[in-house]
């Protein structure tokens, strides 16, 4: 980074014509003088502030440097004068410094405010002109450099299409190319690319960095979520060219636009990417704060482009943004009803059902069969009426019945004598142990019910548990009268408890009962007294973890490490949830007889019940019961079918919650409480628009934003040349870089918003340009100069990113299967690597397609990412990233040889080379670079090649067993009917090819 | 060699960026000096020239271990006084649970060696070593939970996204071989099968370049993804291989002129080598049945912290700057008892025997041996308080570690605890002040080594840290 500012500077800075304030001095100003002479109120040592001009103007002497107490004391040699202090641990500015802040003062001290801030204007273009070749060769001029010549038609090809699909050409499209002599070729290939969802992948890549996408929570435990939904739509809008405006709209506050669609509400899943953490013992607060912050840090660092997260912890040291201002943007975003502590094993409130169409199709199929059951079964009820009559007389001379719902009765603990109700006595001191039935754990629907008759408030009822108080397991418990439910692994924060509201009465029988639909919260209990629905109060709804109970019993009058005192009678365990009309039955004591000579009109509705269900159960004609079996087979099947429909987390406002200054950052340190808004250095929001997400997305993304065309277009930029007109796209502040050219990053963000923010004009007005056609040659004297070519005297060549990489190698063998999105997919990975860091099932690989789709679809495990991916650069996704980064390491080199994709890869490869590349080692050589490389080899490079196919060859004709065992590698089978060592020769060279530097970097 | 690339990586390197490695690889120069690092790091002479980190992760309990604490067993089962815990917050585990029962250490201590210093019998080889190391019984941390703990530890902040102290080492450092990383980790799983996860950012570069991040040396495997030649690939015929290679990028590097090119050609060549020095490195067959008597018989069996530990002394033999072991399942809410008497079993030997070679080998005076977890463990009882079976919650105020060689002075205590091992009552060392101080010793000003991201100059220690002077040689 460093030399870059050295080499950059002395082609900039050297310049003696003109010094500019922005381009030249703030930057040194900035990065020696703000934090002491800056925006941070709480840090300033002096009334002196150089972020400000007034301020400034107190220490400057227009003109007179020597008159001018900054001059003075930033050339001063004595120590005591000097500035930036010694005793800061500073040292004296560079000779150049100096000289350019002389310079500059000698010039008349013209201020500029910060560049980034000033609304983008569009540069005056001479017509007819190109504006980016335009703006790109007066920047040359003033170097005194020179563009370089169109590249080679079949390296451009190349360029182009990795960079709109991140594919490379077929040699079909190669060719065709070639054969195109119209001058309107390229721009046909270029529509071609925009067409493609090729093309839309490619962007989605870059920006699931930005958005920290993942298929997993992160943190240390770091359990899966399912976020798919939300990549598809990216990646569906960006094939749709969905305008940048309504992108970020949708994506920031889609759910709040009037009658919002689920696609607009998928597409706020942008805002639950960030990771969530599912350790147990942590303080919700402090993680829930952590991930609002989040969101106010990536929204800045995407659309602004600014560090606002440094005016996190106090006012921003270097920036205008005030430690208010963070806050106001946290705002934004602190209405979400969310916890802090996830579930670790899928998705977390708020979200929704997201089906694709296939599953609403689906769904709508399982409905109708419902309705149709169901409609079946009420043309019945007048059939049940009679058949059930008659069945009821003839109960006046059968004998008696007793009969409880059966169906899914999985535990029953009678403790009297069938006719009695006396029940077990319990002495407050032994539970009575019911064997191992009921072995529910946290995801499992069940019902309990009990007849109760308590002595002492306290006590417990039932339990599979471990038997003291915080112990795992779930236990019925009497406290202060009132029933109570602790579910859970360890009862001090992650467990399920409430209480009912009412309490039963002492030395008197109720019947109790609990069912849960399994669903892990509370909203899915249901608490009944005698029948009739309890209210209740949650404590604690964190059922987030299984427990296990197998190896204890169920205990009746016993858990918890209480004891029930008084007597309990006739204890029922079900694994179904019982509907409230179904546990209305249960209290009555009634038999069926006796229920039967009841009039009907003088039956309650549960008498009623209890008949019914009793016939139904067992007496009813086959036709009957067969019907009502098929209802609840087809409404489970819906039930089941519903549940595995994809879900999304998505952003929703829940009850206002006050935002506060968090004095130090710390979440439980409040200070001014605040309310949601918008930097004040920045245009103010208008006055019509609401104060909330939907308010802040369009100001995001207004005409008056200065900031968010720059920052977009400007990363648009870094995908096509590799760096940014401004490099440190992360930061348009004062201690970022500033633009290399600013008309023509100003210039292609006003043509961005002109054009209705449309994203493919803007691609293909960058890769129409001659700037971007350039060869890529580097010349010594151009190296030195400009050794990361911010200039563009000539065209982009780096290394690809970690995605097409892969890609490109799955392509070109033939192996890559273009299918466009849906879950993530597992292909090869080194076994082990998720259990030695974490333990536990690891890393289930996929056979067969999922091994060969594009990169953008693998499973992202945030704490252990892919490592093919993360060898080559790819970020971790832990927080937004939007600076591309390129290192070039040993690793890489083994990854590329050695690792399993690239072994079989190169086979696949080298069995079309065989194949499909004609009869001679010459011709298949060259099928093999048109494939890979889409051009002929040179002659020279067909000479290695062949000499290394010879090598090779004849090293597995001496070792045919180790041919095989080379091209057994790979899920893939090898092509039998080719030579075994010749195969495996060829295997060689297609694994140089995919080795070469110009395999992996864009030319 | 072009020499348009030459004159690049000699500017490049003049500047300070850490390339010297490649030129003098591209230069065929074989000497195993220093490759990578700033210009003008260390700061200073150094003491250490290497650190061997013994992490271990969960939190181990200083009341066990190190920090005696006789007087708790007067008031075992009291609840723990406000006035000792004085507000501090406590994780969600147990800050709902109604009583805070006090929990005395079952295990016996003995002061040991010239120094005195007290060990647990749970820690008999450790003990024996004792006159070798220093013991801070006062580290604190504010984190409260294992992530946002192990986060700070590694990387000088709770939240994650910065460089781990081994990646800031690499960057500032580089490494004395060219053959193998700067900074290398290795995992042991202990034996009890959990323990709290472990995950890649904690030895990552963070905003530094990802050269720098720690390569993970595993036991199962490549011992570096991916070192393996494929099935049936011979290393002559790879010879053969990266010879047709270069030529191949050699006509590029030609063509093009692009530096970055034999930037690639080097680092394949460095990839060869890697493929005969690491299993050189892991291959133990040739250590002298002695070392097996040292370390203990675990050493043979690959994963197991003492293999681990032998190989982070081959690996300092070999020039890697930062060695970092990181041993899980030391995190015991409950059944202490049973559990941390294993993970002892599974460690003291092979830490106290590092040292003791290291010692032998005279290699002690500059490596820098670190043991210690993230946090401490709590006076009071979680959960269930019974004759023999209880556990501790995860304490922030107060935990132990011990360092050895590189710089530090032997055989000195330094920092205390109150009665009930809860509070810090002398010299409190912040996890930033352990980081300046193991910074210190390897020539770095800890305020010094930074880099600029953001438009801000980080550093390991975030704002703060002061060098813990009293535990330095002098």
């Amino acid at each position: 980074m460093k030399i870059l500012a050295v080499c950059l500077f002395t082609a900039l800075a050297v310049r003696a014509a003109d010094v500019e304030f922005n381009r030249d001095v703030r930057p040194i100003l900035s990065d020696n003088c703000f934090t002491c002479h800056g925006p941070d109120a709480a840090n300033r040592k002096s009334p002196v502030r150089f972020d400000v001009e007034e301020s400034a103007r107190k220490a400057i002497v227009a003109g007179d440097p020597a008159a001018s107490p900054l001059y003075k004391r930033i050339s001063s040699d004595n120590r005591g004068m000097r500035m930036p202090p010694a005793y800061a641990g500073k040292s004296k500015l560079s000779d150049k410094d100096i000289a350019v802040i002389r310079r500059w003062i000698e010039q008349g001290a013209k201020w500029q405010q910060h560049w980034a801030f000033i609304p983008p204007v569009r540069p005056a273009v001479p017509a007819g002109q190109n504006a980016i070749d335009y703006l790109v060769r007066t920047r040359l001029e003033q170097e005194g450099l020179n563009p370089a010549p169109e590249a080679d038609r079949a390296t451009l090809l190349r360029r182009v299409s990795l960079d709109l699909t991140g594919l490379p050409p077929t040699p079909e499209d190669a060719a065709a190319f070639l054969r195109d002599a119209s001058p309107a070729a390229y721009e046909r290939a270029v529509d071609r690319l925009l067409a493609s969802p090729r093309y839309a992948e490619r962007m989605a890549m870059r920006w699931l960095d930005a958005a920290r996408y993942s298929d997993t929570n992160g943190y240390q435990s770091d359990g899966p979520r399912d976020m798919w939904r939300w990549r598809d739509w990216v990646i569906d809008a960006f094939h749709r060219n969905m305008p940048f405006d309504r992108f970020t709209i949708e994506q920031l506050a889609g759910d709040l636009l009037p009658n919002a669609t689920r696609d607009q509400r998928i597409a706020t899943g942008f805002q639950r990417n960030h990771r969530t953490s599912a350790e147990g013992g942590i303080v919700e607060e402090e993680f829930r704060v952590e991930y609002v912050a989040d969101r106010a840090e990536t929204t800045a660092t995407v659309w602004l482009g600014v560090t606002l997260g440094c005016a996190r912890c106090h006012d921003h040291k270097y920036d205008p943004f005030k430690q208010r201002d963070f806050y106001r943007m946290f705002a934004f975003y602190n209405n979400v009803p969310e916890r802090g502590l996830v579930y670790n094993f899928g998705n977390e409130e708020p979200m929704i059902k997201a089906p694709l169409p296939e599953h609403e199709r689906a769904l709508a199929e399982y409905d109708e069969k419902v309705k149709a059951a169901r409609t079946h079964w009420d043309a019945l009820q007048p059939a049940l009426a009679k058949a059930q009559h008659a069945w009821e007389k003839s109960l006046a001379k059968s004998p008696k019945l007793d009969w409880n719902i059966e169906g899914g009765q999985v535990l029953h603990a009678a403790l009297s004598k069938d006719g009695e109700r006396t029940g077990r006595a319990f002495d407050g001191k032994d539970g009575y142990d019911a064997g191992k039935g009921a072995n529910f754990d946290y995801r499992d629907a069940y019902t309990v019910s009990a007849w109760i008759k308590p002595e002492a408030p306290d006590g417990a009822i039932l339990s599979r548990a471990e038997d003291y108080w915080e112990g795992a397991g779930y236990m019925l418990l009497l406290k202060n009268g009132r029933v109570r439910l602790h579910e859970g692994l360890r009862f001090t924060d992650i467990y399920l408890r409430l209480e009912t509201e009412n309490a039963v009465p002492m030395n008197q029988w109720t019947h109790v009962a609990l069912t849960f639909d399994g669903y892990r919260k509370a909203k899915g209990v249901h608490i009944y007294f005698n029948g009739v629905e309890q209210k209740f109060k949650v404590d604690f709804d964190e059922l987030t973890y299984g427990f296990g109970s197998a190896d204890r019993p169920f205990k009746v009058g016993a858990g918890g490490g209480l004891r029930f005192k008084g007597r309990i009678d006739d204890v029922r365990a079900y694994n179904v949830p019982l509907t409230a009309r179904e546990v209305a039955t249960l209290p009555i004591l009634e038999s069926i007889n006796e229920l039967a000579r009841i009039p009907p009109p003088n039956r309650t509705e549960a008498q009623r019940d209890k008949l019914t269900f009793c016939y139904l159960d067992r007496f009813a004609p086959t036709e009957l019961r067969e019907a009502r079996n098929h209802l609840l087979a087809a409404e489970k099947a819906r039930r089941l079918y519903y549940d595995s429909i994809p879900t999304v987390m998505v952003m929703q406002e829940g009850p206002p919650r006050q935002a506060y200054i968090l004095k130090r950052g710390a979440y439980d340190a409040h200070g001014d409480p605040v309310s949601p808004g918008t930097p004040e250095v920045l245009p103010a929001m208008k006055s019509g628009w609401p104060a909330d997400r939907l308010g802040l997305a369009r100001w995001l993304v207004d005409r008056s934003n200065p900031l968010t065309a720059r920052v977009t277009v400007n990363r648009f930029w870094q995908m096509m040349f590799g760096t940014g007109i401004v490099k440190t796209v992360q930061d348009f502040g004062s201690q970022g870089d500033p633009p290399s050219n600013q008309e023509l990053l100003d210039w292609l963000a006003v043509e961005f918003m002109d054009s209705g923010w449309n994203v493919q004009h803007i691609m293909k007005t960058i890769v129409m340009s001659a700037a971007y056609r350039q060869d890529s040659k580097v010349t010594p004297d151009l190296l030195q100069r400009d050794p990361e070519n911010r200039l563009l005297a000539r065209g982009p060549r780096f290394r690809l990113p970690a995605e097409m990489i892969r890609d490109q190698a799955l392509a070109v063998s033939g192996l890559l299967v273009e299918k466009t999105g849906g879950p993530s997919v597992r292909p090869y990975q080194p076994p082990g690597l998720w259990q030695e860091l974490s333990g536990g099932g690891g890393y289930r690989q996929d056979h067969g397609e999922g091994l060969y789709r594009r990169s953008l679809y693998t499973y992202w495990k945030r704490t252990v990412a892919p490592p093919s991916m993360v060898n080559f650069d790819a970020p971790t996704r832990e927080t937004c990233t939007v600076r591309e980064t390129r290192t070039n390491t040993p690793l890489q080199a083994l990854d590329l040889m050695n690792d399993i994709a690239y072994v079989e890869a190169a086979r696949r490869l080298a069995e079309r080379m065989m194949t499909e590349g004609g009869a001679s080692e010459e011709s298949r050589i060259g099928y093999g670079w048109r494939l890979a490389l889409a051009r002929p080899p040179r002659a020279r490079e067909a000479g290695v090649a062949l000499a290394a196919l010879r090598k090779f060859e004849a090293r597995f004709a001496r070792d045919p067993q180790g041919a095989v065992a080379l091209l057994n590698e790979g899920d893939s089978l090898w092509n039998r009917s080719l030579d075994a060592p010749t195969l495996a020769a060829y295997t060689g060279v297609a694994s140089l090819l995919l080795n070469l530097d110009e395999m992996v970097t864009k030319e | 060699m072009n020499p348009i690339t030459r004159r690049y990586f000699f500017s490049k390197t003049a500047n300070g960026i850490g390339v010297a490695a490649l030129a003098s690889l591209l230069g065929g120069e074989a000497r195993a000096e220093r490759t990578g690092g700033l210009d003008g790091v260390p700061h200073f002479a150094p003491k250490a020239k290497r650190v061997i980190y013994l992490f271990q992760s969960g939190g181990p309990s200083q009341m066990e271990l190190f920090d005696y604490k006789p007087k708790i067993k007067d008031v075992a089962g009291v609840d723990l006084p406000e006035s000792v815990r004085m507000g501090q917050r406590l994780t969600s585990m147990s800050a709902s649970q109604s009583k805070f029962p006090m929990a005395p250490s079952k295990y016996a201590f003995r002061q040991h060696g010239q120094s005195g210093a007290w060990v647990s019998e749970l820690l008999p080889h450790t003990a024996k070593i004792a006159d070798e190391l220093t013991f801070i019984k006062s580290m604190n941390t504010e984190a409260i939970n294992h992530d946002p703990a192990v986060t700070l530890l590694q990387t000088g902040f709770q939240i994650a996204g910065r460089p781990s102290i081994g990646a800031w080492l690499a960057y500032g450092l580089g490494a004395e071989t060219k053959e193998l990383p700067a900074f290398v980790v290795m995992i042991s799983p202990g034996q009890g099968g959990g323990g709290q996860p472990l995950y890649d950012r904690l030895w990552g570069s963070g905003f530094l370049p990802t050269r720098f991040q720690g390569v993970k040396f595993r036991s199962v495997g490549d011992p570096v993804l991916y070192l393996t030649d494929p099935p049936g690939v011979s290393r002559d015929l790879r010879r053969e291989y990266l010879d047709s290679l270069e030529s191949l990028n050699r006509m590029k590097l030609d063509e093009t002129g692009d530096p970055e090119v034999s930037t690639r050609i080097a680092q394949y060549e460095m990839a060869f080598r890697m493929q005969s020095s690491v299993p050189e490195l892991t291959d133990l067959s040739k250590e002298p049945a002695g070392t097996f008597e040292l370390y203990g018989e675990d050493a043979r069996k690959p994963g197991t912290f003492a293999a681990n530990c032998l190989l982070a002394r081959r690996l300092a033999e070999r020039g890697v700057r930062f060695i970092q072991l990181f041993h899980r399942d030391w995190d015991h809410h409950g059944n202490l008892p049973k559990d941390l008497p294993k993970r002892c079993k599974e460690t003291d030997q092979a830490a106290a025997a590092l040292v003791t070679d290291l010692k032998q080998r005279g290699m002690l005076d500059d490596t820098l041996v670190v043991w210690g977890g993230e946090f401490g463990r709590t006076v009071y009882c979680q959960g269930r308080l019974t004759a023999d079976d209880y556990g501790r919650d995860h304490h922030p105020r107060c935990f132990t570690v011990w360092l050895a060689g590189g710089g530090v002075q032997p055989g000195v205590t330094h920092g205390e605890t109150d009665d009930f091992c809860y509070n810090t009552v002398k010299d409190p060392v912040h996890v930033h002040d352990l980081q300046a101080t193991i910074l210190h010793c390897l020539g770095i000003d800890h305020t010094r080594l930074t880099y600029k991201f953001q438009g801000r100059y980080f550093r390991l220690t975030d704002v703060r840290g002061e060098v813990v002077r009293p535990v330095l040689k002098a």
